[in-house]
């Protein structure tokens, strides 16, 4: 009797897991894999790809993943390419897209055109999901209206005044210094000069010295990591003692790693709180660890992780139809990822009603609550 | 004793077979095979001495030829109808040719080197933007007037072209072409680092952003049109530049480029010929700008830095420096393989840099060099 | 102004000078010998940097903790080692080339320095990351006013400025330098005279490279931060300066070099609008000086003229 139950237990549990016959089901990653900012693409690139090996590491799941990388290069007209190729594809049900805002407003057009829904998971551009109403295009990442509101209102809280303004000439630093000097104005700040440099720039020692007549308290820079570590570097050199206060571009272990000791008492602002503070986001950075990628997650390894699993599990629900996963993608609302709840708004932004502020403390980016900062054991602007 | 038809028309039918095969090739080893396939016909074909009776017989019958070569492009983009991304790509490399036909003026004919590509690549792109934006300009005078465009900007640069030669002149349009995206960027009169939409090419009230509906079942892919535009183009473009090589004026540039000294010895109006090749030249790329912008539909000033006026004039040396028919094989290596090492992800520049120099190893002039002025063969003109 | 802060501009831009002329030099000695223009010089600068950098780590790892061992042993394997790819460079993907239109040379050193930036980009470790250079210098300062001068900027100054002194002097004064000097005037002359052209023309790019992996050092201990990509600008720069000083004259290039040095400065400080028009500004000085001295500031004796 026993055994004759377990051999029908058997068969219905060979019958019920038909492990082969699961369907492939493809997915498009797009993201800078070479030239300057290829570090950020790289790492989004393995944060994508380890949600779609844990996906298919399950066996629960209703299908198999593949994953379809492709690169940007961070420029509009391939970007335009690799839209396409993903876009026009029917085989590729859905993409998890764009580090690069001028790539992503050039390539919404072909989401659009071609029916594709995307999860954009790290350009930073409002205009991406404001300027038009595209239902294909999502975005799980904040904008930097957000973060730039809370980092002027942070700021001036810390009863600082007097700043120089840093930012690169590509549209994320002309963006960032936008939002930051309208919302500084409104909160009392003010802002001595303003410089604008090229994203590719070595020597900002011009700049810096005329930054040093100027005498601000803090210096704000828009742009990512590789020009915020020359620029905290020679500040140094030169001697311009300022707290330099950067946006989401240089959170990231590059930056520690580049600058070493110098890296003490910086500050920036992120949307979203930070991977290691969520439930899910010690086992995202224990999973990535596992995997050994050569390359670091980067700041918005987790958006890209959380996009992946999110657009997996719309076409684990609905299956593999682009229209049924678009509703499925615009209906999301509060959706717990590793980079919190996500819900979209009524343009498919993902409200992220949370703006970490971040200081380096030990070689590390605290959160500023939790960190010596905050608790007054160490300042700032040292007396 | 006439070179007898068939060599190129061989060679026609295969390479066309290559390329829409590539084209096609979805899996690494396809696109792999089809490379080592082509590497190993051009060894054979310089071996064997084939290359010579494909010119022979290309040069012969040079109407009949061109024609088919016409015939099989069309034929080319009729089976790939339904393939958006493969329309887009034939494209992408017919609108590279036509810049790469701009530069050969340039740099191959008369001399004058020019490595501000992109930049001239980029302001037809800008220009047909605004026009296209703004005013109500018919599309195909938009297109036109990015060449313009590209042509009256470049003439800023006239002056100091014709005072220096060499390194010294390619230096200026470096200049030139940084001073042009960095301008873009910090200035937000044209959008900024954050570029502009372009509307779709409309012509006759068809708009070409429509996918062509054939019946409720099929739809036609909107590149369909696009394509048909390129081709025109570059057509246009390819025998406007024939033509001008063969006649009295190729032949003007060609002594400009040979010898400056003598040229002028023998009354060729030296400044007046650079100035021509330079114009035409940018005309042409500027041309090819305004037609990517319409059809890509975004323009924005990281498309157009040092690095791409480079690359435009690696498709130009890579082909064999002055010859035409070159351009093809070279706009498809520069432009589509990279594309198709797509599946090697973060390796795919290493891999292209690497192929690259082993082309220009063993074949140090390029692909096709570029063959004698031969008055003695082909039909009458 | 304040003087203070004046000398600070005049410095920083002395500074830059060096290391600009430090490339411009290479790029004029190989267009002396063989008339080519080797786009891959940059990356050769950032190849040699990244050289030191790793030599610095397997020297520390081996528990080598004094400066000066270090940065010797840095120097001599990353001069070392540059000054053999140089000439590996020279051997393997110029000298073929002679025959063929010149401009070829270009593309093909272009993708040598393709083929280099993402080597270093894929291979070395987290080589997408900008890199921090170690502080091997005396870090001290001296502040007179507003005008910081920290040790070791002084100490890579004088670096600088010596293997400057030092290629004229090879040039001017030894065997070699007559060898390369003969071969850049008249290679056939020169080799009926019994100098070895190949020879020559490896030693040239030898001495070339060698140069470039001292400017990615001093580079690296000068900012502290190296990265794959510095060498693309740091090259497009060189070569300007080369150009602009007059191709092929060893003394025009290192002119260039802080000429170009001074127009950024100048276009960071001075001008009344915002500093993110110096490029443009810079740029377009460049152009205009090309129209007003056509072959260079320092032009070629044997300029071709008409």
């Amino acid at each position: 009797m026993k055994s004759a139950s377990l051999s029908v237990a058997l068969i219905i549990a060979l019958a019920g897991l038909p492990v082969q016959a699961k369907d492939t089901v493809r997915i498009a990653f797009i993201g800078p894999l070479t030239g300057g900012v290829s570090a950020n693409g790289l790492g989004g690139r393995n944060s994508a790809d380890l949600a779609v090996r844990l996906r298919n590491a399950d066996a629960k799941t209703p299908y198999t993943y593949e994953l379809v990388v492709l690169d940007d290069e961070c420029k509009p007209n391939v970007g335009v390419q690799v839209a396409t190729k993903a876009a026009a594809d029917n085989g590729i049900v859905a993409g998890v897209t764009h580090y690069c805002s001028t790539v992503a407003m050039a390539a919404v057009e072909v989401y659009r055109k071609f029916g594709l829904p995307v999860v954009v998971w790290g350009a930073v551009l409002p205009d991406i999901t404001y300027a038009s109403d595209y239902k294909e295009v999502h975005r799980v990442n904040g904008t930097m209206i957000n973060q730039n509101e809370a980092a002027a209102r942070f700021m001036t809280g810390l009863k600082f005044k007097r700043w120089a303004v840093i930012h690169d000439t590509t549209d994320y630093g002309k963006g960032h210094n936008k939002y930051f000097s309208e919302d500084l104005a409104k909160s009392g700040g003010q802002i001595l000069g303003t410089f604008g440099v090229t994203a590719d720039q070595q020597d900002f020692s011009a700049e810096l010295t005329k930054i040093k007549e100027l005498k601000p308290e803090v210096i704000y820079f828009a742009g990512l990591t590789p020009i915020g570590v020359r620029i905290r570097s020679q500040m140094d050199k030169l001697g311009v003692k300022a707290v330099f206060q950067g946006t989401s571009g240089i959170v990231s272990d590059a930056f520690i790693e580049g600058l070493g000791p110098l890296a003490e008492g910086v500050v920036a602002f992120r949307e979203g709180a930070p991977a290691e503070k969520l439930p899910g986001g010690r086992v995202f950075l224990d999973a990535y660890t596992k995997q050994k990628y050569p390359d670091d997650p980067e700041a918005y390894g987790p958006f890209a992780f959380a996009a992946t699993t999110l657009v997996m599990d719309a076409i684990d629900k609905v299956g593999p139809d682009r229209k049924k996963v678009r509703a499925e993608l615009n209906r999301t609302r509060d959706y717990d990822s590793i980079v919190g709840k996500i819900t979209f708004d009524d343009h498919r932004q993902n409200a992220v009603p949370l703006i970490t502020k971040f200081v380096v403390q030990d070689g590390k980016w605290l959160v500023w609550e939790d960190s010596d900062y905050a608790s007054g054991k160490r300042a700032l602007v040292k007396k | 004793m006439i070179a007898p038809v068939w060599p190129a028309l061989v060679a026609l039918l295969v390479s066309t077979a290559g390329v829409l095969g590539l084209l096609l090739a979805e899996q690494q080893w396809a696109v792999i095979a089809i490379v080592i396939a082509a590497g190993v016909a051009m060894l054979m074909a310089t071996r064997m001495g084939w290359d010579d009776r494909i010119r022979r017989s290309g040069g012969t019958h040079a109407r009949t030829v061109s024609g088919v070569a016409v015939a099989l492009v069309i034929g080319m983009t009729f089976v790939l109808r339904e393939h958006n991304f493969a329309l887009l790509m034939l494209c992408t490399v017919l609108l590279t040719i036509v810049a790469g036909l701009g530069l050969t003026i340039q740099f191959g004919h008369a001399g004058v080197v020019n490595f501000a590509g992109a930049a001239f690549f980029g302001i037809g792109a800008y220009a047909a933007a605004v026009l296209a934006n703004k005013t109500a300009l018919p599309h195909p005078l938009v297109i036109l007037a990015g060449g313009a465009c590209a042509a009256l900007i470049g003439s800023v640069l006239v002056l100091p072209l014709l005072r220096t030669r060499g390194h010294y002149a390619a230096l200026i349009t470096i200049a030139f072409g940084i001073l042009f995206k960095t301008f873009l960027e910090v200035n937000d009169a044209l959008g900024g680092p954050q570029g502009l939409k372009v509307p779709g090419f409309v012509l006759f009230g068809h708009a070409f952003n429509d996918p062509i509906a054939i019946d409720d079942e099929t739809e036609w892919s909107f590149y369909l049109a696009y394509a048909g535009l390129s081709l025109v183009i570059a057509a246009a473009a390819y025998v406007l530049v024939r033509r001008l090589e063969r006649s009295w004026i190729g032949l003007a540039f060609d002594a400009v480029r040979l010898d400056e000294t003598a040229a002028a010895a023998f009354g060729v109006n030296v400044a007046a010929w650079k100035i021509a090749a330079f114009s035409i030249g940018n005309f042409l790329i500027g041309l090819a700008g305004a037609a990517y912008a319409m059809m890509t539909g975004f323009v924005a000033p990281t498309s157009f830095t040092f690095g791409d006026s480079l690359i435009l004039v690696s498709i130009v040396i890579l082909g064999g420096l002055g010859n035409a028919l070159g351009l093809v094989p070279a706009a498809l290596i520069v432009v589509l393989l990279p594309e198709k090492l797509q599946v090697i992800q973060e390796y795919r520049f290493l891999l292209f840099a690497l192929l690259v120099i082993v082309i220009l190893l063993v074949r140090p002039g390029g692909l096709l060099p570029r063959p004698m002025r031969d008055y003695s063969a082909g039909e009458s003109r | 102004m304040d003087p203070g802060l004046l000398a600070q501009h005049v410095f920083n831009g002395l500074m830059l000078g060096v290391i600009y002329a430090l490339v411009a030099v290479g790029f004029t000695l190989f267009f002396g010998v063989m008339d080519v223009i080797k786009f891959s010089h940059g990356d050769v600068v950032m190849l040699g940097a990244f050289t030191a950098l790793a030599v610095a780590a397997g020297l520390t790892g081996m528990g080598v903790t004094s400066h000066p061992l270090m940065l010797l042993g840095m120097l001599v394997v990353a001069l070392g080692l540059m000054a053999v790819v140089g000439a590996l460079l020279a051997r393997l993907l110029v000298l073929p080339l002679r025959g063929a239109p010149a401009i070829n040379v270009l593309l093909i050193t272009l993708m040598a320095g393709t083929v280099i930036r993402e080597g270093v980009r894929l291979f070395y470790p987290q080589g997408s990351n900008p890199k921090p250079f170690p502080r091997l210098l005396p870090g001290g300062t001296v502040e007179i006013g507003s005008f910081t001068l920290r040790h070791d900027s002084a100490i890579l100054f004088v670096i600088g400025v010596a293997a400057i002194v030092g290629v004229h002097l090879t040039l001017a004064r030894t065997r070699l330098g007559l060898a390369i000097r003969a071969v850049a005037q008249d290679p056939e002359t020169a080799s009926a005279m019994g100098i070895p052209f190949t020879a020559t023309v490896l030693a040239t790019f030898a001495i070339g490279s060698a140069l470039a992996a001292l400017a990615g050092v001093v580079n690296g201990l000068y900012y502290s931060e190296i990265s794959f990509n510095l060498g693309l600008l740091l090259g497009a720069i060189g070569f300007s300066a080369a150009v602009v000083g007059g191709l092929g004259n060893v003394y025009g290039a290192i002119l260039g070099g802080f000429l170009f040095a001074a127009l950024q400065t100048i276009g960071a400080v001075a001008l009344p609008f915002a500093s993110a028009y110096k490029d443009v500004f810079a740029f377009a000085a460049v152009i205009v000086l090309m129209a007003l001295r056509p072959a260079g500031l320092l032009a070629e004796r044997s300029a071709e003229r008409v």
